[in-house]
């Protein structure tokens, strides 16, 4: 027998294995051209303005792939070579040489490898063209999208996999030196020892997971990255031990309420999930957060997406709006306004503000690069504050008197802490003056400015202090179609280029949209790798331990358990699989949208976005439970 | 006596296609309620082929197997599911325990499957193992006991559900003489006070000696039968010996 001939026996025998392996090895080149041809097409770089910056944003993207084609790639290769260990170990066992033995796995898997990178990048050429078409739509371009082969992208591609596939290729070429005999033999019977739950491990899931959830609200330091890798080691090892030890201790525990464990197949899926689990700790950890980070990402991504005009209209509550310099310029800038007949002025408003210093360290709020006590604060009358109010159509009739004021969100104010009640002092020339937060606003007033704090104060306090600071006047705009005044906007932006804060809502719209095309484009691809590999690996994993189950299932029927138990039991049994690492990466998902982005997850056009995702994600997840139960059910219930 | 298992020409072949292998050719046999048969033949002879077709875990290639007046033909497989769960003891040759469940787990489980209540299943877990003896292994895992202990839980599982009929595969092949006239005698127990049908596959004369008849299979075919009749169990023990050297050719392998 030659070796060739050997080696083709050896697929041949073990051909489901070779082309699970085979599969994902494609699956990641696809996954992997296919993002990088986009990162090279030239349609893209056309229609999308800002270019430079965001090809740093793909750059970034894409090495996070390679980390996670590489993680993948490797997973299959020890899950493939742990398949065949026994069968190496039966060729040197035949006597075969072990440096034949070895030369021959590396060869299979560098010409695995080479047909796999072949065929991954015919299909991801069809793909690529695919996500180009979907992201040159979400950027409202009208590029249309030519076929080509980017000739960059397969070089990129190339030296990418010739890495891993040669350190795959090494790796089993080492295989047969690093283990005994013995041991490739049994390599089967690997982490099948019956699990006992350590009730110290199994409360310590449940303290680390609280822990990390607490400090996330309650941060126990100020340097950033000490808390953050607090709370990553928290939920991660919590997560380990949760499937490791807490799921195992509770199934042990659900076995001592006998009535319910000795009955029908109760006996059966119970003892064969906590057999499960404690082997399948790591891949499931590797599930849930793996989950909980692609949700998370889609939803930061979709969220943003679903929510820019939102952003737009709070970067530019108004259509036009500029401080005033002098009259030509005003009259200038009327005029180029006016004569936008397709959009309509719906309000004009002249807007007095009043810029002094303030001490607000009775805030939460501390803006970025400011002392607290010492901020620059804008101050408006509330009467100006009412006219503003209507024409950007909110219902507001406000009054103030006295020391009275209302307080204006600060775009970046993540705190969620109620102004009203604190008092902060505003430093004048003559002396100092503390008013008082009666009301809040979230909405914001005029064009964002750093340190964007703006205070609506009585038409008293506003003229006593305008008598010692001069204020300056905001001429601002409402028109109609605000979203399509491009024309108009690029004629004022080259007016009024200079100290003006103009702000116009169609420049911070697109702006928006381009950024959070992008953004939901990345994180939805990067999203559906994600996705497709989780499902990927539960469904391997099912099915491997769906052959391993076999020979119980058939010992089952044979004393009298129908087909349709076994199906019963084996759709629990995967179900819990699934469901579990899901439910905790929704809970890890949910807590850090909260903690870390501040979502405020009951508001409306958060929670929609959101949810949407979810159920997205739990739909194709769902799909890859239906089709492991099916797998799974041929192969013990023949 | 009403009849409890009938085959009626019952063929099974194995393989398809230029390697095909007659395992059972055309058997008949009846065996009635209570009756306690012991089946041998030469190692190969199709003797576990018949215990399987008969607990209707494999399907005669021809023939017909009609168990309590059904034909196992015309059983939907839930039925069949149902009889086997219900109506059959089998103690494998291969004692097929499930190695994630303990001893205990394995020989209740017939009882779980049935939803008996937890009482009345402790109650009969704990006489089958007082009678196999292996009360003091029930927490084990079955990697852990020896053979002649797995083949008693075997047992063990095979009679706790007190079925009607039962099939033993050379129940006694991994046990000391003293744990195999042990098994012998509560067969025999549960042939003559519960009425329970057994029959049992086995090598050894003595533990056919046991059986009120015994049928020998060469080659897949029925080659003789004997009956105990009056005898005493002494008498029997020789003439199945005499069968067994007539039977020639496998006799090396029998004993
Ligand atoms: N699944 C199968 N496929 C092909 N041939 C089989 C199969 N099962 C059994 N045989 C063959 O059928 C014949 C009868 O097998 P069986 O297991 O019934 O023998 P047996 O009488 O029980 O032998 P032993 O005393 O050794 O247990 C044997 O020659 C065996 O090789
Ligand atoms: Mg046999």
């Amino acid at each position: 027998m030659t070796l060739f001939s050997v080696t083709r026996k050896n697929i041949q025998g073990n051909f489901k294995n070779y082309l699970i392996y085979f599969l994902s090895m494609i699956f990641s080149v696809v996954i992997y051209y296919t993002f990088v041809s986009l990162q090279y097409s030239e349609e893209i770089q056309k229609s999308i303005q800002s270019w430079e910056t965001m090809r740093s944003i793909f750059v970034q993207a894409s090495i996070m792939l390679i980390l996670f084609v590489t993680v993948f790639i490797l997973y299959s290769n020890a899950f493939f070579t742990k398949k065949r260990k026994k069968e190496v170990g039966l060729y040197s066992l035949l006597g075969v040489r072990k440096k034949t033995i070895g030369k021959m796995l590396f060869y299979e898997n560098l010409i695995m490898g080479a047909i796999a990178v072949l065929i991954g990048v015919l299909l991801g050429t069809l793909l690529s063209k695919l996500f180009t078409m979907m992201l040159l739509k979400l950027l409202s371009s009208t590029i249309n999208v030519s076929f080509s082969i980017s000739f960059e992208a397969v070089l990129n591609t190339l030296i990418v996999f010739s890495i891993i596939i040669l350190f795959t290729s090494i790796q089993a070429n080492r295989l047969i030196y690093r283990f005994k005999l013995i041991e490739l033999f049994h390599a089967e019977q690997e982490g099948e020892q019956v699990a006992k739950a350590s009730v110290g491990a199994a409360a310590g899931s449940i303290i680390l997971i609280a822990f990390s959830y607490w400090i996330v609200f309650h941060p126990i330091t100020e340097q950033q990255l000490v808390q953050l890798s607090l709370v990553l080691f928290g939920i991660v090892a919590g997560t380990y031990l949760l499937f490791r030890s807490l799921i195992v201790y509770l199934l042990r525990a659900s076995q001592k309420n006998k009535s319910r464990y000795y009955r029908g197949m109760n006996l059966i899926g119970t003892t064969q999930l906590i057999y499960r689990f404690k082997g399948n700790a790591r891949t499931l950890t590797m599930i849930s957060l793996l989950s909980s980070v692609t949700l998370c990402a889609i939803s930061v991504g979709y969220g943003g997406y679903y929510n820019i005009e939102k952003t737009a209209r709070n970067w530019s509550p108004f259509s036009y709006s500029y401080i005033s310099k002098n009259e030509v310029f005003d009259h200038q800038a009327d005029q180029i306004i006016l004569e936008d007949k397709e959009h309509p002025v719906q309000g004009k408003l002249d807007i007095s503000v009043i810029q002094v210093n303030g001490d607000i360290s009775d805030l939460e709020y501390v803006p970025y690069g400011y002392a607290a006590k010492s901020v620059p604060t804008r101050l408006i009358a509330v009467s100006t504050y009412n006219q503003i109010a209507k024409v950007l159509n909110r219902e507001e009739n406000l009054r103030l008197s006295g020391n009275e004021a209302a307080a204006i969100r600060p775009w970046q104010d993540n705190t969620f802490s109620d102004y009203v009640g604190h008092t902060i002092t505003l430093k004048l020339s003559e002396e100092n003056h503390s008013i008082k937060f009666v009301k809040m606003f979230e909405e914001r007033v005029l064009g964002w400015v750093s340190p964007d704090i703006y205070v609506v104060v009585s038409d008293r306090l506003y003229t006593d202090i305008a008598k010692q600071v001069k204020p300056f006047v905001y001429q601002a705009y409402k028109v109609k179609n605000e979203k399509s005044t491009i024309e108009t906007a690029k004629k004022l932006e080259k007016l009024l280029a200079k100290d003006t804060e103009l702000s116009t809502f169609y420049t911070m719209y697109t702006k928006e949209l381009e950024s959070s095309g992008i953004d939901i484009f990345l994180l939805g691809f990067l999203g559906l790798v994600f996705l497709a590999a989780t499902g990927s690996i539960i469904y391997f994993k099912q099915l491997n331990e769906a052959y391993s189950d076999q020979e119980r299932y058939q010992i089952l029927r044979k004393i009298g358990v129908s087909k349709r138990e076994v199906l019963t039991t084996l759709s629990k049994q995967t179900l819990f699989v699934f469901l579990l690492p899901l439910v905790v990466g929704i809970l890890h998902c949910t807590i850090i949208l909260k903690a870390i982005f501040g979502v405020n997850l009951a508001e409306k056009t958060i929670m929609i976005p959101i949810f949407m995702v979810m159920a997205a994600y739990v739909i194709i997840y769902l799909g890859y439970y239906v089709l492991t139960v099916k797998s799974s059910n041929n192969i013990v219930n023949k | 006596m009403k009849t409890i298992v009938e085959a009626k020409r019952m063929k099974k072949i194995y393989g398809g296609k230029g390697n095909v292998f007659t395992a059972l050719d055309e058997i008949d046999l009846t065996v009635r309620e209570g009756e306690f048969v012991g089946i041998m033949g030469p190692s190969g002879a199709g003797k576990s082929t018949l215990l399987n077709v008969l607990a209707t875990i494999d399907t005669p290639t021809s023939g017909d197997v009609v168990i309590d007046g059904t034909s196992i033909i015309n059983m939907k497989e839930e039925q069949l599911s149902a009889f086997r769960r219900d109506k059959l003891g089998f103690i494998f040759q291969d004692y097929n325990l499930l190695d994630t469940l303990t001893v205990k787990e394995n020989i209740l489980l017939p009882l779980a499957l049935a939803k008996m209540n937890v009482a009345e299943l402790e109650r009969r877990v704990a006489i089958v193992a007082d009678k196999f003896a292996i009360g003091s292994i029930l927490e084990k895992y079955p990697y852990q006991i020896s053979g002649g202990q797995k083949q008693r839980t075997a047992a063990a599982r095979a009679i706790v559900a007190k079925p009607s009929l039962i099939l033993a595969d050379e129940p006694t092949g991994a046990l000391d003489s003293k744990s195999a006239t042990d098994l012998l005698e509560s067969l025999k127990d549960l042939s003559e006070q519960d009425q329970a049908t057994i029959l049992t596959v086995t090598h050894d004369a003595f533990a056919a000696s046991y059986c009120g008849r015994v049928l020998f299979i060469k080659d897949g075919k029925l080659f003789t039968e004997l009956v105990k009749g009056k005898g005493t169990r002494k008498e029997f023990f020789n003439k199945v010996l005499d069968v067994l050297a007539a039977l020639g050719g496998g006799a090396s392998d029998v004993i």
